[in-house]
């Protein structure tokens, strides 16, 4: 589909004619746009992430008996009793196309707010895109630190960025050495998209501030046919710790080629997103016993807090997965951005921008880890604690921090 | 830099490239026969390795013995392709060049469009498999047993095409169907059935591929784009419509890769290929081996 700069004129006439309108009328229905690659490399990462949102708008548009925002009634009292409706857009994990399909959300199918987008090269475009509109732009599983530090009024994310969960890793490295256990040099294996370049840019800042040395520091392009040359590297330079930042196909390709070249690494720390996925456990889980990624979701939480488990469940039925750490956050950026729609009152872009701008939603209403939602002047959640997971026994488990932990971490991994 | 490091470079580079001479070569023989580009090899690659997936997941047949299956399947479907769709666009009255293109290019999209709705977008692999996983390190040089195997199913193929092509009637006659398509009717060759026979082979050939490499790489709709662009070049490179000149490419292009990324940073290490490919082309624009 083409759309033309008058289309987009006309498109953004008419809703700049309808929105007063639409706001003094009684609203039935909020229409919010999520946008995902339902095609290409990754589609099913936008194929789980559409059951995470269904998940989420069960919980919202009907009655249930959690302790989360917006759970206990049907639909939004706010907006007396409006239910929410989600339109899907296809991004194909490419930013000129996701471009495209925030401005058709926005201008044909009148869409309050955007989630998205899984590829943080993707939200950059959107981001961008609902900040011309006026639109909020809810970031639910990007984590690149770039995003939010682009002077964006829209732009809003409750999970952790690539800075804070780097954080968590070197805390963690830290503790371990006081234990004995000898880290002294990384090795970073990052994708060449923003994603994997920023998350390198983060782990080789808090290495050098805190005196860990960077023996490899391999930059290799997405969806390559072959990581030999790449794994060479970094057997040659036989760090104590490897850090890839992948995504699931290159994360499989990693592992096997790793196994094929004979090297083995005391141990990984991944920066989750493929190292999250079960695609890549199910076809090298059994050379992957002991490896540690980050999270900002913990299935160990369901002990302390039942709705975890129950809303697994749920999700689990449509899916077949459990919840991880991509599809929790999907999860919670839904509940996130209806709870400020329902406190706004209404359906216009500035009226919820200010309503996400004063959420506080305590941890213990969410799934998640967190110490709560409460967003900063740039739109991001500084608040939200990660986790770091070990793959044991063909499950994760929490090794860190201390206060989510509910196990010593194996080290060196198998 | 070891010299072990550059050896192991090479080694990995020389595997990876004659699995990637096998790939492009029936890309190579279909235009060499009939002129034709075939925009799906990708997926003619993709639907290999998901053929093989199947076959291991719900027969528990290993791939190494699928392969030939996959590959007397790919031919049918190959031979499917034109008469069902080539043969017809090659016939168009007006830009019969766009049509061929967008023919193969829409089924290339198609196919894709199909695997992602029936197989899911799912990443798939072959979790076990007789050489699955197995290395054999000789002076601290690793060398996976797949790739090897591959090495040897790409080395096999060639010697066996050549053969093929050189000392058997049906060679003679693609031949001369390549050399004149016209002149061949008045001895009696039915082109339609010569073109419909290499497109058989084109297939099974990259069908065989297909089905090694699912021993050791991930299976998903999309898996073709990446082995397809490297397959184009590899044709280009070894010379247009030149077999042998796909086997050399193959290797060219595999070793480039494995030594640019000795060199540069390895996110670069496809710049070596086209800078390789550009320089071929400003001084043998016909590529390495090519005739035309």
């Amino acid at each position: 589909m083409t759309i033309t700069r008058r289309n987009v004129l006309l498109g953004a006439t008419a809703t700049a004619a309808l929105l007063p309108v639409a706001g003094r009328a009684q609203t039935t229905e909020v229409v919010i746009g999520v946008t995902y690659p339902f095609s290409g490399a990754s589609a099913q990462q936008g194929v789980d992430a559409q059951k995470a949102y269904e998940t989420a708008l069960e919980v919202i548009n009907n009655k249930y008996d959690f302790d989360l925002p917006l759970a206990n009634d049907e639909g939004l009292a706010g907006l007396g009793g409006a239910k929410i409706r989600l339109v899907y857009a296809d991004h194909q994990g490419d930013p000129q196309k996701g471009r495209a399909e925030a401005e058709r959300l926005i201008t044909q199918e009148k869409v309050s707010a955007i989630v998205g987008t899984y590829q943080s090269a993707v939200a950059v475009t959107v981001s961008q895109t609902c900040e011309r509109y006026q639109i909020p732009f809810v970031s639910a599983d990007n984590s690149s630190p770039s995003l939010h530090t682009r002077g964006l009024k829209f732009f809003f994310r409750a999970a952790p960025h690539d800075e804070m969960f780097s954080k968590a890793m070197f805390d963690f490295y830290d503790a371990m050495k006081k234990k004995g256990t000898k880290i002294e040099t990384l090795a970073l294996f990052h994708e060449d998209t923003i994603f994997g370049t920023d998350s390198a840019n983060a782990q080789t800042k808090l290495a050098n501030a805190l005196g860990y040395k960077i023996v490899a520091d391999i930059k290799y392009r997405a969806n390559s046919p072959s990581l030999s040359a790449e794994v060479q590297q970094l057997k040659v330079a036989n760090a104590d710790v490897l850090m890839p930042s992948s995504y699931t196909t290159d994360g499989i390709l990693l592992v096997k080629t790793m196994a094929e070249l004979g090297y083995k690494p005391n141990a990984i720390v991944a920066q989750a997103a493929g190292f999250s996925e079960k695609a890549l456990y199910d076809a090298v889980g059994d050379k992957l016993e002991g490896v540690i990624t980050r999270g900002s979701f913990s299935l160990d939480l369901a002990a302390k807090r039942p709705m975890v488990g129950k809303i697994n469940a749920m999700f689990k039925e449509k899916s077949g997965k459990d919840l991880n750490d991509n599809t929790s956050r999907e999860f919670m950026a839904l509940i996130v951005l209806a709870d400020a729609i329902n406190r706004a009152k209404s359906t216009e872009g500035e009226k919820i921008r200010a309503a996400l701008a004063a959420t506080e939603i305590p941890g213990e209403q969410t799934i998640m880890p967190w110490k709560r939602v409460k967003f900063d002047e740039m739109g991001q959640n500084n608040d939200a604690d990660p986790v770091l997971l070990q793959y044991i026994g063909g499950k994760f488990v929490t090794i860190s921090p201390p206060q989510a932990a509910v196990a010593e971490a194996v080290w060196p991994m198998k | 830099m070891t010299a072990e490091t550059i050896i192991q470079s090479l080694a990995s580079g020389l595997l990876m490239g004659l699995l990637y001479g096998l790939i492009a070569v029936g890309l190579a023989l279909i235009f060499g026969l009939m002129d034709v580009v075939n925009f799906a090899h990708g997926e003619f690659l993709m639907i290999a390795m998901y053929a093989t997936f199947f076959l291991f997941a719900f027969l528990a047949v290993d791939p190494l013995l699928a392969a030939p299956l996959v590959a007397a399947a790919l031919f049918v479907f190959g031979a499917a392709v034109y008469l069902l769709i080539v043969r017809f666009a090659v016939r168009a009255k007006a830009n019969a060049g766009m049509v061929q293109i967008f023919s193969t290019f829409g089924l290339a999209i198609v196919m894709r469009g199909l695997a992602q709705y029936f197989f899911t977008p799912d990443y798939r692999s072959v979790t076990h498999s007789y050489l699955g996983g197995k290395t054999v390190s000789v002076a601290g040089i690793f060398l996976p047993v797949p790739q090897l195997a591959g090495a040897a199913v790409s080395v096999a193929a060639f010697v066996g095409l050549y053969f093929f092509i050189n000392r058997t009637d049906f060679g003679r006659a693609l031949e001369a169907t390549r050399e004149d398509a016209g002149a061949v009717a008045l001895v009696g060759i039915d082109k339609n059935r010569v073109f419909a026979l290499g497109w058989g082979l084109g297939a099974a050939l990259v069908g065989l591929a297909g089905a090694i490499m699912a021993i050791f790489f991930y299976i998903y709709p999309d898996v073709g784009a990446s082995f397809a662009l490297i397959a184009y070049v590899t044709v280009a490179l070894g010379g247009f419509g030149s077999v042998f000149g796909a086997f050399a490419g193959g290797i060219v292009v595999g070793l480039v890769e494995a030594s640019t990324a000795l060199i540069l940073p390895p996110s670069l290490k496809s710049v070596g290929i086209y800078a390789v490919y550009l320089l071929v082309v400003f001084i043998r624009p016909r590529g390495l081996f090519g005739s035309i």
